[in-house]
């Protein structure tokens, strides 16, 4: 490393940051592969992409805290590869990230002095310093606050204006949005096109499209770690890159019997009203959500990740109290149920993270099945486990489920197979009338999420409200009778799948272009 | 070569290396003391198995090793860590004397023992659930909690034997002792009945509780809801299991148990509380505890290993010279390798049987990988 900032002398003509063949293993998985892209000087380039598509990794190894194992950087023309984030910035590359790292305790001058080399903090330089900043991006930060007193947005700020007090020419922002509100995101975009005025380079990392339509002026998108498209936002369309962010599978066959049309009068199974959830730094995660679905009718909640979907899902399986409104099955009252009560009022739940909340690793397979309803296998107060493996062994034929016995720990499973026994149970929920699946099929291959997708088809032919929420559009359409859209934490439109133009519909919806 | 490597991972096979390892460091402290391995050997086998009052003796400390080491499994199914056996051990003890001494004359012995060890058993219970409210509704860490409240019980048996007006014997003279008055004989245990022996009924008790706590863990619904608390919260109360009751329940019945083991303690000869009255059984059942490694088989054979161990470190200290304390040394290597084996016995193969291991890891890695 022998950059110095003085070096980084922003030029017009060549790319301020040349990324070529970047890529980066961890484990077996290649994070990263073959990264091309440039950003230009005094632009906003957005990298876009799903969760797990490399975005973080790709800016970590700009900031240094990754070392990519191929490929080459140039940093304003000169070869750039640092090893650290001091290298980083000294080369005048500075970081904001998803997460903040600021000392709630402390001051805000104290924590913009931190990590600040010399025995005496300097803080007269500090104060005309902030007054720069504030003059020159319209940046203001009350230096005596208590970060612990902010808002989010606040403190986001807090960490932009440390970040420009390293005089950096290129500022990364990692998911910059995930905990704003509209006016803080309005106030964020404002921010970097003043930086971007001022000559200066941001690269914004975000899944959120319609953030991009408004800041960027380059998109690069990345999917499973390598660069699937992009370009200039004035010659890409923001549909087409959604389709590059979710890619294009192969469309999956509607439902082969035409679902049987959902009668009105029967009433709505799940009611969703109101529902409202404020994250614990005070942001809105979900904002007045009303849901209603019939016995029988298949719902699924289409969405970029980070909408309130997941947030949603918590709130009907009652991990998430929500901050007002209402959750009710067949017209009884579950807001504040606990889970075997709300399992007892017929609702099945599959949960998003399988590992953390669908099943216990260690435990068998009989015992994962039963452990719902542990108090139906009691015998003389002793566990009457032959007949938990009997009833484990047929859910194991009926889903087709490879596993060498019941009393296999799950975990020892393939993940397809480990969601067909999370499946069997839920759907075996005595009475059941309400079906939350969270992501339902992801990381399963193409088998497993037929198989996935017809249990929960024939769970709504037997009068069950289903409702499904995954990233793939494709997939809701095969399997859904309406699709709505979650965006910035409410839920908008309602597309029915019969439609020719739905795919399209959900995806503009997506974009949050309507919202 | 497959086949082998289960059975280098039970936790027997680590119990038996660690005891191995430990016996070596220990032989090598009593060298360092002037005293063979042959020497240290005849010393140890004379004071544990050399005469029918060393084996009474050890047969009642495994008891007390017992109860406290299947408290410490029954908390730690759920995942909590018990180290307060002491202070629970004491508040039993303190509870048991109370009861003991202001039992009303004439009442049956049955009746009376029966009395003084449900209080010892609450007693414990409830020191214990101390930790436990504050872990489950404060989220404080147990292992925190638990390990000062054993100082505050260790206190509170001084305070008790120190005070006249609580538990102290009548003052009679600037040499009464600092102790409670011997508790009646209708609270005495009932002793085996071996000739000279001083073993009491207390260790049938302990291994048909054992025996029970066993059969609780494997096969019925509490046992499981326990190890799935255990193993994942957030799934288990996906899955209707009452978490932080089951938690708090966990570390409550071991509470119970250790407070069970104060009662045995001073219904035993010479029937007093003093201070000190538990030589640290509730740190040497935590040991137990964490050899056994949650098996009730092995908490019923450390407890006899570590009972027959303390009175034969008793008398290596009379015969070969040796400091007691070496005994304790060798408990706390015995730790320190269990603790290191500890990745051993619960790093395992990542899912050995499964069908795709290699798409599942990927899996995973993609996980910890996206931000």
């Amino acid at each position: 490393m022998t950059i110095t900032a003085d070096h980084v002398v922003p030029d017009t003509t060549t790319a301020l940051l040349a990324m070529d063949g970047v890529g980066k293993t961890f484990g077996t998985v290649r994070a990263l592969d073959a990264v091309t892209l440039s950003v230009k000087p005094g632009s906003v380039h957005c990298i876009l992409g799903e969760n797990g598509a490399g975005k973080s990794t790709l800016c970590n190894s700009i900031y240094g805290t990754v070392s990519p194992d191929t490929g080459r950087m140039r940093l304003a023309g000169a070869e750039y590869r640092p090893r650290n984030p001091s290298d980083a910035l000294r080369a005048g590359v500075a970081m904001v990230h998803q997460h903040f790292s600021l000392i709630p305790t402390m001051t805000v001058a104290d924590n913009l002095l931190l990590g600040r080399d010399g025995f005496r903090p300097p803080r007269r330089r500090l104060s005309t310093d902030l007054a720069r900043i504030a003059d020159s991006y319209g940046l203001t930060v009350d230096a005596k606050a208590t970060v612990g007193d902010l808002t989010v947005g606040a403190r986001q700020r807090v960490e932009i204006v440390k970040a420009l007090l390293r005089d950096p020419q290129l500022i990364l922002l990692d998911e910059p949005t995930a905990v704003l509100d509209p006016t803080e995101i309005d106030a964020l975009i404002a921010t970097c096109a003043a930086l971007v005025a001022d000559g200066k380079s941001v690269v914004l990392i975000t899944h959120k499209l319609g953030e991009v339509a408004r800041a960027a002026d380059e998109a690069t998108v990345l999917r499973a770690g390598t660069v699937v498209g992009g370009g200039r936002l004035a010659d890409v369309p923001l549909s087409a890159l959604l389709e590059l962010m979710l890619g294009d599978t192969e469309p999956l066959e509607r439902a082969r019997t035409p679902r049987r049309s959902t009668n009105a009068d029967t009433g709505a199974a799940l009611r969703v009203d109101g529902i409202g959830v404020t994250r614990s730094d005070g942001s809105v995660a979900l904002a007045d959500v009303g849901l209603s679905i019939a016995g029988g009718e298949i719902v699924g909640i289409a969405g970029v990740e980070g909408n309130g979907q997941s947030e949603l899902i918590e709130v009907l399986s009652g991990a998430l109290p929500p901050t007002n409104g209402t959750v009710s099955i067949d017209g009884a009252d579950l807001t504040g149920a606990s889970p075997a009560q709300r399992t007892g009022a017929g609702l099945a739940v599959i949960p998003e993270d399988r590992h953390a909340e669908g099943m216990i690793a260690e435990l068998s397979i009989a015992e994962n099945i039963a452990m719902p309803r542990l108090a139906d296998y009691r015998r003389w107060g002793l566990l009457d486990r032959a007949r938990m493996r009997t009833d484990a062994a047929k859910a194991i034929a009926e889903y087709k489920i490879r596993a060498s016995s019941p009393d296999a720990p799950i975990g020892s499973l393939s993940g397809g197979n480990q969601q067909k026994v999370v499946l069997a149970r839920e759907l075996s929920t005595a009475g059941l009338r309400v079906v939350v699946a969270a992501q339902p099929t992801r990381g399963l291959d193409a088998g497993a999420v037929g198989f996935v997708l017809d249990r929960l088809r024939a769970a709504a032919d037997d009068g069950a409200a289903v409702l499904v929420t995954s990233s793939e559009i494709d997939e809701l359409i095969a399997v859904c009778d309406r699709i709505v859209v979650a965006y910035r934490g409410t839920l908008t439109g309602s597309v029915m799948t019969d439609s020719p133009t739905a795919a399209t519909d959900v995806g503009i919806l997506m974009t949050g272009v309507c919202a | 070569m497959t086949g082998l490597k289960p059975q280098i991972r039970h936790p027997l096979t680590v119990a038996i290396g660690a005891l191995i390892a430990a016996a070596i460091v220990g032989l090598g402290l009593a060298a360092t003391a002037g005293a063979g391995p042959v020497e240290v050997i005849d010393a140890l086998v004379e004071g544990t198995l050399g005469s029918r009052f060393a084996i009474g003796t050890s047969l009642n400390t495994a008891a007390v090793l017992m109860l406290v080491a299947a408290g410490f499994t029954v908390a730690y199914r759920a995942g909590l860590v018990n180290v307060g056996g002491e202070g629970q051990l004491c508040l039993g003890g303190i509870a048991a004397t109370a009861v003991g001494v202001s039992l009303p004359a004439g009442l049956p012995s049955p009746l009376a023992l029966t009395a003084i060890l449900i209080a010892a058993t609450v007693a414990g219970a409830a020191w214990a659930s101390i930790a436990a409210w504050l872990r489950v509704h404060r989220g404080t860490s147990e292992i925190i909690t638990t390990l000062l409240l054993n100082f505050i019980g260790l206190a509170l048996v001084v305070l008790m034997v120190q005070e006249p007006s609580l538990l102290r014997q009548p003052m009679t003279s600037s040499e009464t002792l600092p102790q409670s008055e011997a508790l009646p004989a209708a609270a005495h245990l009932p002793l085996l009945g071996l000739h000279k022996n001083p073993a009491t009924i207390a260790i049938v008790l302990a291994v048909i509780l054992v025996a029970a706590i066993g059969i609780m863990l494997r096969h019925t619904a509490a046992g499981l809801r326990l190890r799935a608390v255990g193993l994942s919260g957030s799934a288990s109360a996906r899955l209707g299991v009452p978490v932080d009751r089951t938690a708090f329940v966990g570390l409550t019945a071991a509470g119970g148990f250790s407070g069970l083991a104060g009662g045995l303690l001073v219904t035993t000869a010479p029937f007093i509380l003093a201070d000190g009255f538990s030589s640290g059984f509730g740190f040497s059942g935590l040991v137990v505890g964490l050899l056994a490694r949650g098996s009730m088989t092995a908490v019923a054979a450390v407890s006899l290993l570590f009972g027959f161990l303390v009175s034969g470190g008793i008398n290596l200290q009379l015969a070969a010279g040796v400091p007691a304390s070496t005994i304790t040394v060798v408990q706390s290597v015995l730790i320190i390798f269990i603790a290191g084996a500890a990745w051993w016995t619960t790093t395992k193969p990542k899912r050995p049987q499964s069908l795709s291991a290699g798409t599942q890891l990927a899996d995973d890695h993609t996980k910890e990988v996206s931000a």
